[in-house]
Parts: structure tokens; sequence; C-alpha cells
């Protein structure tokens, strides 16, 4: 390797990735006067400029087909993927991961679900409840404060509810249900699932300079208007308008540099563009790459103090990585054809949702898994036809060919329905990620060999779904169209395809047993942060962006209060 | 400090304004609901990158992956699966059979191979049967042929793959022709209209469902 070249400033934060973690501690810090760099691996990405919305598929290549970009972000907002050019990664025999790494400013934020849950004080408290896992440091309360910032902040939208487990938050009104939503809910009330409207971080009243959504259900590729939530138009423009946020893309993370105090002192990275190998200086290094390259990332980080990785003291960078379970059945409604044709789009996302309801049943013992899952619908007319559409068409539409096809697929259109099964994983040992010890990335950096292995619980879980799913359906007076048995393993999905991988960094009251103590900070290094989803010690069903947001926001007014006391 | 290209690029201010400007338009509309989408798309369509020259309209079409006897063939078997009706054109009126070349090189792999597979497959059972090629033989023959492995469950053992390829092949119309201008049109998608507000299901839905 060449000299690598010195970068001369010396920050007060250096923030590793510009995601939802990223964002708002950039976010925070930057308001509260500090001078921040960002490196961000990916390209810089603005929605607009960039956002192909309103594009119909049949104008652009391929119909759409996201898997080849044209133009940054190409016809959905995603510069990324299980495969990224130049970047590989292993799996251990029998493991099946999926990593999905984002490649631009915003990371992830730019197409999500936008779906935000907060967790509930059970979330924060699993072991104490059932014995299984791990609790947090920290209780519902102590983050419900950020959770209520945090919404006011990005723009939820939701329903005050009052249910168990599921706090209510600061919410903007939500959209009306759609038709196929609302049989669902009326199906629901008679098999008493609870069925309400969906909590999403899409506007539906103007908020500062951002506008209501105008429906046209297409969040994922890159909003126009600003009117949903993503790290960018939310966190990062604010934070470079106090003129203290410099971002810096194509800067790939090598390791974190140390002195011989034990404190980080900066952030190696390659310049992808010159090939260049730059070291960036900083008071204050906070992590949010995603919760496996923070892991990587320390883990590459080593000396003769930290042989095993930074902050690794423990044993336990990479471990307990977690994602998750997701089951799903797809059902064709007969009610919903020959139904007047009607614009279906609405918001990018559902407008109702089911959240779990069986807590009494599992805590008295009734159900064969520990943990809760909430249930996703789509389906009906809504969302632009793109290439898949009717595929299975043999089934579907019972094979054949010419004019009574083409009546049938016409009549088919808008009556199926799916259901997705989002649930809660229980941390294992056998699941995490460690460096490997030959493959290295195109920057002859080390990658990470994944181990993931779902325990009898998830499976379980997994079985529960299929079978309300298929009972719904069959409510509904319908015919499952896709489903999963026994032999299938309950259609679970494999590690890593839920895109909700946290862990690997926990946090916890003691050093010997976590990363992190309860303000996201290295035990073992004072002035190292994370924040984004590693520090999480469990993932409930609840997705996990929100918790990043309010647990990014908490970790950074504590950077700032300790800096400002000097403790840091 | 040398060689690092400082790139702190500041959001769009113009777009920014734009977006303020389409947004007071959005809410000074006479009618709540249906917005002129003339404005707003003209405004993304002159960001947007041509796509003219990989659009499956345009004409004539230089063949991407099929033989020109591949390419004749899909456009006939096509028609056979979605014909013209009162509705809406054939698979060919909408550009089914472009769309066909450019997925099947955009994917290649299995999905090619069966596709070219069952393309041989017709001509092959055709000239064993009638002494030509599927494209020279009658509706009635062409007919015979396909009614042997377009229903799964009635087809012989011995023509399994066929009835594969021929679910690939419908899938592929079905996909070619819903998602162009013609086959949106037909469904009809009714989406892709941005609106100022919205108003949930349609009471003659909501009738309809007994919601």
């Amino acid at each position: 390797m060449t000299q690598p070249i010195l970068s001369g400033d010396i920050y007060d934060a250096i923030i590793v990735g510009s995601g939802a973690g990223g964002g708002m501690a950039a976010y925070s810090l930057t308001r509260a006067g500090a001078k921040c760099l960002m490196l961000e691996a990916g390209d810089w990405y603005d929605t607009a400029k960039d956002s192909k919305w309103l594009q119909w598929g049949y104008d652009a290549p391929h119909r759409g087909e996201s898997k080849t970009p044209y133009g940054p972000g190409g016809f959905e907002a995603v510069v990324g993927g299980y495969n990224v050019e130049g970047e590989p990664y292993t799996c251990a025999t029998g493991t099946d991961w999926k990593w999905f790494r984002s490649r631009m400013l915003g990371g992830r934020t730019n197409a999500w679900g936008r779906i935000s849950l907060r967790n509930g004080p059970y979330d924060f408290k699993p072991y104490s409840r059932d014995g299984k896992g791990f609790d947090w440091p920290i209780t519902y309360e102590e983050l419900a404060p950020y959770y209520d910032k945090t919404e006011e902040l990005i723009g939820v939208f939701g329903s005050v509810e009052g249910l168990e487990n599921l706090p209510d938050g600061k919410f903007q009104p939500p959209p009306t249900p759609r038709c196929y939503e609302l049989l669902i809910q009326k199906t629901c009330k008679d098999l008493k699932i609870p069925c309400i409207p969906s909590r999403l971080a899409i506007l539906t009243r103007a908020l500062n300079d951002r506008p209501a959504c105008h429906y046209v259900s297409q969040c994922n590729r890159g909003c126009r208007m600003g009117s949903n939530f993503s790290s960018p138009e939310v966190l990062l423009y604010p934070a470079q308008l106090t003129g203290n946020l410099e971002i810096r893309c194509g800067a790939m993370a090598r390791e974190v540099l140390m002195g011989p105090d034990g404190r980080a002192t900066g952030v190696s990275y390659i310049d992808k563009k010159s090939g260049e190998e730059v070291q960036a200086r900083g008071k204050v290094i906070v992590l949010a790459a995603s919760a496996c390259e923070t892991a990587r990332l320390l883990l590459n980080s080593r000396n003769a103090r930290f042989p095993d990785g930074l902050a690794n003291s423990s044993g336990l960078v990479g471990r307990y990585l977690m994602d998750t379970v997701m089951s799903d059945v797809t059902g064709w409604i007969p009610s919903l054809m020959h139904l007047p044709a009607h614009n279906e789009d609405g918001v990018g996302g559902m407008h109702l949702f089911m959240p779990w309801w069986n807590y009494r049943q599992q805590l008295q013992g009734k159900l064969p898994f520990s943990r809760g899952y909430h249930i996703e619908i789509g389906g009906g007319r809504r969302g632009m036809p793109a290439p898949g559409l009717m595929t299975g068409s043999e089934t579907l539409l019972g094979g054949g060919y010419g004019k009574a096809l083409k009546q049938r697929s016409r009549s088919l259109y808008g009556s199926l329905v799916g259901f997705h099964g989002r649930g809660e994983m229980i941390p294992n040992p056998q699941s995490y990620c460690e460096i490997d010890k030959t493959v290295v990335d195109q920057w002859g950096i080390p990658v990470l060999k994944f181990h993931f292995q779902w325990s009898d619980e998830e499976i379980h879980m997994a079985r529960h779904m299929q079978e309300t799913f298929q009972q719904i359906v069959e409510t509904m007076g319908g015919k499952t169209i896709e489903s999963y048995g026994e032999k299938d393993q309950w259609g679970i999905s494999a590690g890593g395809v839920g895109f909700h991988e946290v862990g690997g960094a926990r946090m916890g009251s003691d050093p010997k047993t976590s990363v992190l103590n309860s303000h996201c900070q290295a035990w073992d290094c004072k002035n190292l942060f994370v924040t984004d989803g590693a520090p999480f010690v469990s993932l409930s069903d609840k997705n996990p962006t929100l918790t990043i947001l309010a647990l990014a926001w908490r970790t950074s007014e504590y950077i700032t209060a300790q800096v400002r006391a000097q403790s840091v | 400090m040398r060689g690092i290209e400082e790139k702190t690029v500041l959001p769009n201010r113009t777009l920014r304004f734009q977006r303020r400007a389409m947004l007071k338009m959005m809410m000074t509309l006479p009618i709540a609901g249906l917005l002129p989408l003339s404005s707003l798309a003209a405004e993304v369509a002159q960001s947007l990158p041509d796509a003219s020259a990989t659009h499956e309209g345009a004409s004539p079409w230089k063949l991407r992956i099929l033989t020109p006897h591949e390419w004749a063939t899909v456009g006939v078997l096509s028609d056979w699966v979605l014909p013209a009706d009162e509705i809406s054109g054939s698979a060919t009126d909408a550009g089914v059979p472009e769309f066909i070349d450019d997925w099947l090189d955009f994917q290649r792999g299995d999905l090619l191979a069966e596709i070219r597979e069952g393309l041989a497959w017709l001509d092959v059972e055709c000239n064993r049967n009638y002494k030509q090629n599927f494209l020279d033989c009658s509706s009635t023959q062409q007919q015979q042929i396909l009614d042997r492995i377009a229903w799964p469950e009635n087809a012989a053992p011995q023509d399994a793959r066929a009835v594969r390829f021929f679910n690939q092949f419908r899938d592929l119309t079905l996909s070619g022709f819903y998602t162009s201008e013609m086959g949106v049109r037909d469904l009809p998608y009714l989406g892709n209209q941005p609106q100022a507000e919205w108003r949930g299901c349609p009471t003659a839905v909501l009738a309809k469902l007994g919601v």
C-alpha cells in the first residue's frame, strides 16, 4: 500500500454511513455546533434530481425492472443489493444468508417500507418477560421522549389505539383504507385479530417545507416532493445548512484508527474515485455503516492493544446477529373481482395492518413460540403493473390461451391480496458474522463470513403465520394461491432477506457481556459510538428504523453532553 | 491536504423551489382531486434520461437475442396467447415480441434456454405431424399443437417440458402485455396520477363489497 494521505482538518466527529443512524447523528451533532465529517461508501443521490418518479414502466428499460440501475438509482431509488460488484462476502456451510448493501447517499432510507412502529415496554425487557434472549439496558420510558421527537421531526401517520405493547406516538392523521383493506379489516373483526391504521413515515399533512403525500404509491422510487422520510431530505440537507457538515461520498471505510492511549483518532478510508487511502481525523467517531458493516469495521480495526478488533474485549462483536422472521401467503378473493375500476395507489405502503394480538396466550404457554409478529398487507389494484404480475398463470388463470385467457386476466386483476408475517427472532449464539480468513474485497479489506440459523421458535412462528393467513383468506371466501407447509419450513425466509439485520455490537450494562454501554458508547473506547442497528439487543416484530433514529438521537445528545463536560 | 475531492454538494435549490411552486398549484386547484398531470409530468420528463433508445415501441426493432425465425414464431405464438378483442389489441399490437426479445436478453440463463427449447419443440412437433414448421402450419394445426401443451392438467406426461415452456411463455406474454400502455389501459390501472387528497374507496365499490 502507498503512503496514506492525511486529511488536514481534525473534525469534532466523523460519522461513517449516511442512512438513518448516521443521518440522525449528523442532524443532532451539527445543530449542537460540532464540525462533522460524514463518510458514505456510495455516490451522491438527490431525489429531487435523480428520481424516476411518475415515469411509466413502459417508458423505462426492461419495463422498470430495478435490478439494473440506469443512472443513479434506476427505476427505484435503490443502488446496491445482495450482490455488490467487488464487495463479496462468504457464508459458512449450511448458512443461507443474504446481505443487502446500500451504496448511495441516505442508504436504505431511500427505499424502505417506512413502517414506523415503536418498540413497546416488553420489547426492551424480553428476557425478564419469558426468560429467553436478553434485556436491553434501557427501558421504553427512557427512549419514549426520543420517539416523540423523532416522529415530530420526520412525520409519521397513525392512530391512537392504546393497545398492549404497541405505544401510540405523535401521529399525523392516517389515510382512509383502500377497498380490499376494508374487506380484510371486516374479516379480521370476525376473527378477533386487530386491524388498525398503519404507522408510516409519510406525510398526510404538510410539515416544515415538505408537502403532504400526493398518493401515487411510489415512495420507493424516491419522492420528488420529499413527502416521505429519507435521511438526506429530512436530516442531511438541514444538517448541511448549519454549515457544520461535510459529506464525502465514494468513501469506503477500512478501519478505525487508534492512538497509543487507546482512543480512536480517526477513520482510514478508500477514496473510491482515486483509489487512494485517506486518513481522516476526528475527536469522536460514530459508526453507522449498517449493523454488519459496523461489526466488520470494528473487527478489522486491530492493533497490539486490541488484537481481536476494536471494542471487542467481550468477544461479542459480530455476535447475536438477528433478522426479521418472514412468511407470506397470497390469496385470491372472488368478491374483489368485477368491481368498478378505481385508483387504489394511495401512499407508498399499506393503510392498515395487524399488530400482534396473542401476548396473553403466550404468557399462559398456549403457543409453541414466545414472541410476536405483525401482519402487513398488500394487493388489490395498488401500484403500477410490473413484469411478473401474472406469474404462475397456469395456476392463477388455469392455463389456456386466447380471448378467454384475456378475459380471465382482466377479471383476476385486483382480486389478489398478500399477507406478510413479520416477526421477532430470538438471538442465538449460532448466528453471527466474523472476518473471513482468506477473502478480501476489491480494496483488500477482509470481508465478512456469515453464520446463521433459525431456531424452532422461529419455525413455529412461521407455521402460525401460514395457518393464520390461510384462515383469513378462507374466511374472506377466497382461495390460497401461494402458501407453504412443513416441507418448506412454513415458508420462512432466508436470513438477511428481511433487510432488518441488527445486532453485532449490542448494548448492555456489563462490559463482559456487551460491546456498548447504555448510551451506545464502546466500553473499551470512550470516544467511539455506534448509532445504526448494531447496538440492538433484540429485534422485536417492529421494524427497526424508528428505533434506530430515536436511539441515534439519544446517543448524539449524550455525545454532546459528554464533550461539553469534557468527559470524552 | 492534497488529492481529495471535497464532495460537499448542497441540495438542489432550484428543484426544491419548483416543488414548492407545484405544491402551491396543487392547493389552488378548483377541484381537489385529479391534478392536471401535464405540468408535473413535463417537469419529470425533462429531467429523465431519454428512454427512447431502449423503448420497446421504437421501430424498426433491432433483434437483441432472438433469431429472425424465433422472432417470427414468438409473434404468432404471443398473438395466440393474447389476441385482439373488443377492449384492446393483440400481443403484437402491444409490443409483446419486442418485450420478450429484450427480457430474454436481459435475463438470459435458464429462462432463455427454456424458451429456445420450447420454440424449437414447436417446429419439431409440427414437422413430425404436418411436415412443416409451426409458422407454416394452418391455424387449425397450430391450435392442435397448442391444445396439447396449454392445459397443464390435461397434458400428456411426455409433453411435460413443452408444457413448462408454454407456462413460461404465457407468463412472459402476460407480463409484456399488461405492463405496456395498451395493457395498462385494458386492466385498467388508473393510478400513477398525483392526487391533491386521498379520498379512499369509492362509494360504488363500498356498496358492492358491503363494507
